[in-house]
């Protein structure tokens, strides 16, 4: 009579027995590999030295910068409001707790990219989301930011904007003194405005 | 008394079919065509593995068909890559890298030993492709310091890459602290009034002047 309780019980005992071998990893959630491959595979990720000035300079408050080069360097110098998390020391829980905060657009800087792109790479993998790679790193800062190139008189107007922003983020981040032939420039043409309106509506 | 208990022959074929039943879903259970084979800890220790790139001046051999065993993958688009490309480089454009004809070949070049290049238009391009299929398990793949933009400026003479880190990443190009400091010595917040102050000037210029 009981046999068939016993088959079924032995049958249950096996299967949760079973249960213990699904799971094997204590490993953090994980992407699955081939979205990850999806995602890796879109430029969607880089920011612009310029984005990122704009935002500082902004005091965006969703703006928050990870930077990924070792800590001695970080003493050295760093970008404002932006806080250490070299690359080596990614998994440390209290480090983890930086990201993934609703709202915010983490950015990731390195001397270059690549170290913010491998950072980018392994936190997609824990499932991250809102996360950016400043394209350039900080070498491109220096060169766009503190230091802008001077574009050719015949630049086109898109560039003379970007050059006349970066010389006030320029301004803004090492208060360096207004080159007053660059910027006179810009004003020459506001005064033309004004002296052509003079002309035209009497004063 | 339950009514199954006066035929356990139904009950036995009732639990043999769900045993069946429990096997073939087992053996037909999807298996996915990439998994991880590094933890995580794993794979951020695999970035300081200096076996894992491939550096210009290697090419050489590669391009005159001296080094056996390895092959060369260009990311980047078809058109692009139809203008010019690695000689020997096949074609395996970034956005069929997921394709699983293109997976089963790298696991084909994997089994039998070769090494697989890849290399984007810069180095960056192929990076995260790079570390991806490291971390699960191709540690054939290389990765091409540099990019296809390195290689184009210097094909010319490779062997002389050797001695240039021009193309080396993770590599501070400006003493930062000296360039953006500030120039009068006060921080950054004190500094930023500063362009307010001259706005100042020119409006108190407007109001003194009249019209």
């Amino acid at each position: 009579m009981n046999r068939n309780y016993i088959i079924l019980t032995l049958i249950m005992l096996i299967l949760a027995f079973g249960t213990l071998f699904l799971k094997m990893d204590d490993e953090l959630d994980q992407v699955d590999p081939e979205i990850l491959l999806q995602e890796i595979i879109q430029p969607t990720r880089y920011v612009t030295t310029d984005q990122v000035a704009k935002m500082i300079i902004k005091g965006d408050p969703s703006l928050m910068l990870i930077d990924v080069r070792n800590e001695e360097d970080f003493q050295n110098y760093s970008l404002p409001r932006s806080v250490n998390i070299p690359l080596d020391s990614l998994l440390n829980p209290e480090n983890l707790s930086y990201l993934g905060i609703k709202g915010t657009k983490v950015v990731f800087v390195s001397d270059d990219d690549i170290k913010a792109d491998q950072m980018w790479v392994l936190t997609k993998r824990l499932g991250y989301k809102g996360t950016y790679v400043m394209k350039g790193g900080l070498n491109c800062w220096m060169q766009t930011i503190i230091e802008p190139q001077q574009p050719s008189g015949d630049a086109s107007y898109a560039d003379q904007e970007t050059y006349s922003f970066r010389k006030g983020a320029q301004m803004y981040f090492t208060g360096a003194s207004a080159e007053s032939s660059d910027d006179a420039k810009v004003e020459v043409q506001v005064q033309r405005r004004e002296k052509s309106s003079v002309a035209a509506g009497g004063c | 008394m339950h009514i199954h208990e006066l035929n356990p022959w139904r009950t036995l074929i009732a639990l043999s079919a769900f045993v069946v039943l429990l096997i073939v879903g087992f053996l037909t259970m999807h298996k996915p065509l990439l998994t991880y084979e590094k933890s995580m800890s794993e794979s951020v220790a695999a970035l300081e593995d200096s076996d894992a790139y491939f550096y210009p001046w290697q090419l050489e051999d590669v391009i005159g068909n001296k080094a056996g065993n390895i092959v060369l993958f260009d990311i980047r688009d078809n058109f692009v890559f139809g203008q010019g490309h690695i000689p020997g480089a096949e074609n395996m454009s970034a956005n069929n890298l997921t394709r699983e004809e293109n997976i089963e070949r790298l696991k084909a070049l994997r089994d039998n030993g070769t090494t697989v290049v890849l290399y984007g238009e810069d180095e960056l391009h192929a990076n995260g492709p790079w570390m991806l299929f490291r971390q699960v398990g191709f540690s054939n793949v290389k990765l091409l310091l540099g990019g296809y933009r390195y290689y184009f400026e210097h094909k010319d003479d490779l062997a002389a890459t050797k001695n240039d880190d021009s193309y080396k990443k993770g590599i501070a190009r400006f003493n930062y602290a000296e360039m953006a400091a500030p120039e009068d010595g006060t921080g950054v917040k004190h500094v930023a009034k500063q362009p307010v102050q001259v706005e100042r000037r020119q409006k108190s210029n407007v109001a003194a002047g009249g019209c």
